[in-house]
């Protein structure tokens, strides 16, 4: 990893499908070690926009730059150098925990002596002690998610995107995951927090971008958004519409 | 390539952990082939013997003694009626039989499989002694030998290829399995691994992995294949065992000339020829499978796109029994699957020429790679694989 960079900077990101326009000319920096929330309702352009980054989706206009590999000449290096976890993402429930992460670290190069303490590492890290040996399809939901985030951070990526991560779980999923990214936000690792869900935003997030019909509307600290919302991120949400409205 | 074999190795771990697909690819063939090949014909060679060895009773309207003699004789019991037609109509007799000036008509109902046409063709085979007892009466009276009514024989000799003859059925069951159990044993494991991944959710994290999606659809498109030999394998070893087993559950007599099951007898070259043959069959409809796959949202979906493959298939396949009478002209071995089916069947016969083999294998080459690439193609646009 490349000391003193940008973790993320998009440029005038855009993407349009057909005649709709998803995201339309975002720009923001992530820099090292900051949770960062990408914030708004749904259909705000926030997967399209972690979409781009992970280099599923080709941008139509604009660039952007993942641990300083550009996301449309460097895919495979992006991709080395990250980890995607969305709400609608699952892994293989024929294979137990520990063969789906087997089969996705050889594709980062990590097998035998290297896997094994990654998967000592990740197993602590989300507690999931009593559930790797088990095949996904007998796996709880929180616990299968619990894969899914082990999948994507077992190569360590200096970036990881979590879009809409709690989608469906419940009380005690959901706990953990959040202090999962407080955890891996104080390795020194970077993530951007995609979420509809202000509270959660509140807890876990350095910095927040507001985004609403593809556009960013606002960009701040989490306790000056906080601020401007008198102590509520969603109230701070709505003003920053109001004042783009204005 | 590493990339490719681990993906193989995942479709490959995954669908040997799914009972469902490996019992009905793999295991079902192997036992319902033999059942729904050969099942009706034992069961219809059973109820012949067991018609022949049995007395029915049979209507009869003014038959002479002699007749009604010849009909016990063959294990028949006239039994006299006014109304034979009538009779055999509302099934009182099986058949029955009338006899008005110098004709015999026998009643019987016809139409399929019944037992009552073998209990016509039993009272045909009697009456056909009576009358040739007639015929040699006749002539002895007049000093005659029976030998005038042959005065020349005629004898038939089979000049068919030793591997055609040996064939038998198996020169059009192949082909015609081999396709279907191609297109249907994969069929399950490439909708899983496209449709299947998109509708789980499991596609985009593998996306997301720093593996070219060319690998991606390579992997893919090897265990499709591994798994549709096997089941093709499955299908022919049913059909084999099949045609073994009931060769030996059915006299010899009631076979007669017919091959049952037949047998392959090819050189070893000919093996070789048959296994890559389906081998690029196979690679071709994977491709196929794995385009049409990807396209689809769901399991569901996938599978409407890809039953009308099959469809398209069956005419060509069922034209095959009439195979001999086509002229092979070179360009129908430059038909995508047309070609791969009228090899088969020469292979199978042993009628194979060079030119056949070299066009049929490049062209089929040449489209696998085709559809190859149209999967790549698929796995690389966004508007596919996020159609859902």
């Amino acid at each position: 990893m490349r000391e003193n960079i940008l973790m993320v900077k998009t440029e005038g990101l855009t993407k349009n499908y057909k005649s709709f326009r998803a995201v339309d000319h975002l720009s923001f920096e992530v820099r090292p070690g900051e949770v960062y929330g990408l914030l708004g309702p749904n259909g705000a352009g926030k997967t399209t926009t972690l979409r781009m980054l992970a280099t599923l989706l080709e941008p139509t206009q604009g660039t952007a730059t993942v641990a300083g590999f550009d996301i449309r000449r460097q895919p495979l290096e992006v991709r080395r150098n990250l980890g995607i976890v969305n709400g609608g993402m699952q892994v293989y429930e024929r294979l137990t925990g520990r063969e789906v992460l087997e089969f996705f670290a050889g594709f980062y190069g990590i097998g035998g002596k290297v896997f094994e303490e990654r998967l000592d590492w990740v197993v602590d890290l989300l507690r999931m002690e009593d559930a790797i040996e088990k095949p996904v399809k007998e796996m709880s939901t929180g616990m299968r998610q619990k894969t899914v985030i082990a999948r994507a951070i077992l190569h360590q990526p200096p970036v990881l995107l979590l879009d809409e991560a709690t989608a469906g779980l419940d009380v005690f999923a959901r706990r953990a995951l959040l202090d999962f990214v407080k955890q891996y936000g104080l390795l020194g690792k970077t993530l951007i927090y995609s979420t509809h869900v202000m509270s959660e935003a509140e807890e876990v997030c350095d910095r927040v971008g507001f985004i609403y019909g593809g556009k960013m509307v606002y960009e701040g600290t989490n306790a000056e958004a906080r601020m401007i919302g008198e102590g509520s991120l969603e109230r701070a949400f709505i003003r920053s519409l109001q004042g783009v409205a204005a | 390539m590493n990339g490719a074999l681990r993906i193989f190795r995942k479709e490959m771990l995954s669908t040997l952990r799914e009972r469902r697909v490996l019992f009905t690819t793999l295991i079902l063939p192997i036992i319902l082939m033999p059942l729904l090949m050969y099942g009706p014909l034992l069961f219809f060679g059973n109820a012949a013997r067991q018609t022949v060895e049995a007395t029915q009773k049979v209507g009869v309207q003014n038959l002479p003694e002699a007749a009604l003699e010849a009909l016990r004789a063959a294990k028949l019991e006239p039994v006299p009626t006014a109304t034979p037609l009538q009779d055999v109509q509302e099934e009182t007799f099986q058949a029955a039989v009338s006899y008005q000036g110098t004709t015999f008509t026998v009643y019987g109902r016809l139409a399929g499989a019944t037992q009552s046409s073998l209990v016509v063709d039993k009272i045909q085979e009697a009456l056909r002694n009576y009358k040739d007892q007639l015929v040699a009466r006749a002539l002895q009276e007049r000093g005659l030998s029976t030998q005038i009514l042959e005065p020349v024989s005629i004898r038939t000799q089979d000049a068919s290829r030793a591997q055609e003859r040996a064939a038998g059925i198996f020169a059009f069951l192949i082909p015609y399995f081999l396709v279907i159990f191609i297109l249907n044993g994969g069929q399950a494991v490439a909708i899983d691994a496209t449709a299947g991944e998109k509708e789980k959710g499991t596609l985009e994290a593998l996306l997301s992995a720093p593996v070219p999606v060319l690998q991606i659809v390579l992997g893919k498109a090897l265990a499709v294949l591994m798994v549709a030999l096997a089941a093709a394998l499955a299908g022919v070893t049913g059909i084999v065992l099949g045609g073994t087993v009931m060769r030996s559950l059915i006299p010899k007599e009631m076979l007669g000339n017919s091959s049952l099951g037949g047998g392959l007898s090819l050189e070893p070259a000919g093996y070789l020829a048959l296994l890559l043959t389906a081998v690029l069959f196979a690679a071709l409809m994977v491709s196929v499978q794995l385009s049409l796959g990807v396209y689809a949202r769901t399991f569901k979906e996938a599978q409407s796109y890809m039953a009308p493959l099959l469809f398209l298939f069956i005419i060509p396949l069922l034209l095959l029994q009439f195979s001999d009478f086509l002229t092979r002209q070179s360009w129908y071995y430059l038909v995508p699957a047309f070609n791969v089916m009228l090899l088969l069947d020469g292979l199978v016969k042993g009628s194979a020429e060079n030119w056949q083999i070299t066009l049929t294998w490049l062209s089929t080459l040449v489209y696998a790679a085709l559809a190859l690439g149209v999967a790549v193609r698929n796995f690389r646009r966004e508007e596919v694989v996020f159609r859902n």
